[in-house]
């Protein structure tokens, strides 16, 4: 039961990591909270359904378009609004950002009602002696993996990868090295998107879609990074896998509406304990 | 100049103080939903607008009170008035248990905190049905007093203004505002800021929560989803942002401004309002971060005491 519930954790945390991630690089790069996290997520996940509906294509495949789109709207959504609130007072950035979570979720609802959608592609589960667990589960944590995995090749390694992390340690500094910060905060909303598209695509053959499914991940995400530390990209990773497995083992004590809080409770517990993240994070 | 502005606000005083006498059911219960957000706007500027730390929960204050008044009525028979007095002071003890440890957080600590504790607030409602109902909300008893509950809506809306008035021309007005515009600072002129912030949170927790016990009583029925949503909290804050952060009346007039463009294009794009309200959002942020009164003050010199 325990060895179950573990591996269930770690499945769906590799899952929250990848798509905290995203929050993580906005935050540690501008300093700036994406609350329109989920909503992009959501787009993510009506781009596999729509591509899975009308042209039956498969929906791991459609991550090859929803990642890119998402990414597009990303870079535009910092370049047309995001990008004049990333000095200002953290009001701002927080009310701007909802506003254009909620309009994303009225568009989507005037253009695809509220009705619930799914993507009935994978079912049944890997049976491996006492444990069984669902397809779609294991393939997405495999994806997450590979996706996450992918992105941190290109933060240590590639060039523009540095530049991003330069940015994030220090904005003057990077700036004086000759990187180009403007473009950067465009590339880092734009994969940071992408990651949440990824998401969105991933968790589309696992959960109902519908315009409002998109806000748990905000908050969870807000969680992971504040359990790995603001800034600190490695620690989101951690704090995934460990939303997940806390998420799981609770179910295992507590009803399902309670288990809803206890993301919450851990948010505010680490917030009030260690504000720094578990492990050192960059302090505000 | 400034005897004919008080001889204004005199006569809309009296006005509004005979309104029920001549008003429709309909007026009179729009009017007491104004004064509502007149009191709620003005409450988070207490904290929000004067020190910076950015409340992002402050709807958790007015569920409070909704569920302590909703609570005493129906399992104590307390009569409203009491009831909805009682959600003021416990949603200021409610703020004093979230500010004691989260004040100590910084910038967007703050504000996550602060919604994240608004949603726990929720879940705990919803489970502890043999107190609260639970998701099935509470109703109670069917009550006509739509005018008295009026007349205290808006008595909480002047007061809460007078409020904002005496700390902004206070000593304990300028300590809030420079933990705002430099809070090290303000901490090595020997502002004990912790104190200051603390004490602002509390005011602020007192209207929202007599306000949420009369917005209860009014309707008769409340449930976790319908006092504790994050968008109320989010109205709050643009309202104040529209009509000018950190001023008196600023407060009072983007919640007239908004609650009317509400009420008047709402109700015929219903479809559409959030999509409105999420552009209403990146406009004021955009084009008038400082709000309308921000904007005068500073084009025309006016007072800081506005």
């Amino acid at each position: 039961m325990v060895g179950q519930v573990v591996i269930s954790g770690l499945l769906a945390g590799a899952l929250y990591a990848m798509v905290a991630l995203g929050l993580g690089l906005i935050f540690g790069v501008m300093r700036v909270l994406n609350v329109a996290h989920g909503p992009l997520l959501m787009l993510g996940a009506y781009t596999t359904f729509w591509l899975f509906h009308w042209f039956g294509l498969n929906p791991y495949l459609s991550l090859l378009v929803s990642m890119p789109a998402l990414f597009v709207v990303g870079v535009v959504l910092q370049r047309l609004l995001v990008r004049r609130v990333v000095d200002a007072p953290e009001l701002s950035s927080l009310l701007l950002l909802f506003g254009v979570g909620i309009a994303l979720v009225n568009v989507t609802q005037l253009a695809f009602t509220s009705d619930l959608r799914s993507v009935e592609y994978l079912t049944g589960s890997f049976v491996w002696g006492p444990f069984a667990f669902s397809k779609s589960r294991v393939i997405a944590c495999a994806f997450a993996i590979v996706i996450t995995a992918g992105a941190f090749w290109f933060l240590q390694k590639t060039r523009l990868g540095k530049a991003l992390r330069a940015v994030s340690q220090s904005r003057e500094v990077a700036q004086v090295c000759g990187v180009n910060v403007q473009r950067i905060h465009m590339l880092a909303f734009g994969f940071a998107s992408a990651l949440a598209a990824a998401g969105g695509s991933l968790v589309a053959v696992m959960v109902a879609i519908q315009p409002e499914m998109g806000q748990v991940y905000t908050f969870k995400s807000f969680l992971v990074i504040v359990l790995g530390g603001a800034g600190n990209y490695p620690g989101a990773l951690v704090g995934g896998l460990l939303l997940g497995l806390v998420e799981q083992l609770s179910s295992l004590f507590l009803t399902t509406q309670v288990n809803e809080a206890v993301a919450y409770v851990l948010l505010v517990l680490v917030l009030l304990v260690r504000p720094t993240g578990l492990f050192k994070g960059r302090a505000s | 100049m400034k005897r004919l502005l008080l001889a204004g606000f005199t006569v809309l005083l009296v006005v509004l103080a005979f309104y029920p006498m001549g008003g429709t059911g309909y007026g009179v219960r729009t009017m007491l939903q104004l004064f509502m957000w007149i009191a709620l706007a003005q409450s988070w500027n207490l904290i929000s607008g004067l020190t910076g730390y950015v409340s992002f929960g402050h709807v958790a204050f007015f569920g409070m009170g909704a569920y302590t008044t909703a609570i005493l009525v129906t399992k104590l028979g307390w009569p409203w008035l009491a009831a909805c007095l009682a959600g003021g002071v416990t949603a200021m003890a409610l703020a004093l248990v979230i500010g004691w440890p989260c004040l100590r957080l910084k910038g967007p600590y703050f504000a996550i905190a602060m919604l994240g504790l608004n949603e726990v607030l929720r879940v705990i409602v919803s489970y502890y049905e043999g107190l609260t109902g639970g998701g099935s909300g509470l109703s109670m008893p069917t009550l006509h007093a739509s005018v008295p509950i009026y007349y205290a809506m808006g008595l909480v809306a002047l007061l809460v203004t007078a409020l904002a008035y005496v700390i902004v021309t206070s000593r304990f007005g300028l300590r809030l505002m420079t933990i705002r515009e430099d809070e090290v600072a303000a901490e090595s002129m020997g502002i004990d800021t912790f104190r200051y912030k603390l004490y602002a949170f509390l005011l602020s927790a007192l209207a929202p929560g007599i306000v949420g016990g009369l917005a209860a009583r009014d309707q008769g029925y409340i449930e976790p989803m319908s006092v504790f949503p994050l968008i109320t909290t989010i109205t709050m804050i643009v309202m104040v942002l529209f009509g000018g952060k950190g001023t008196i009346w600023g407060p009072v007039l983007g919640a007239v401004l908004l609650f009317t463009f509400q009420e008047i294009v709402w109700a015929r794009f219903i479809y559409l309002h959030q999509l409105i309200f999420g552009g209403i959002i990146i406009a004021v942020v955009l084009l008038m971060p400082r709000g309308i009164l921000g904007v005068l003050q500073q084009k025309y010199n006016l007072p800081r005491t506005i």
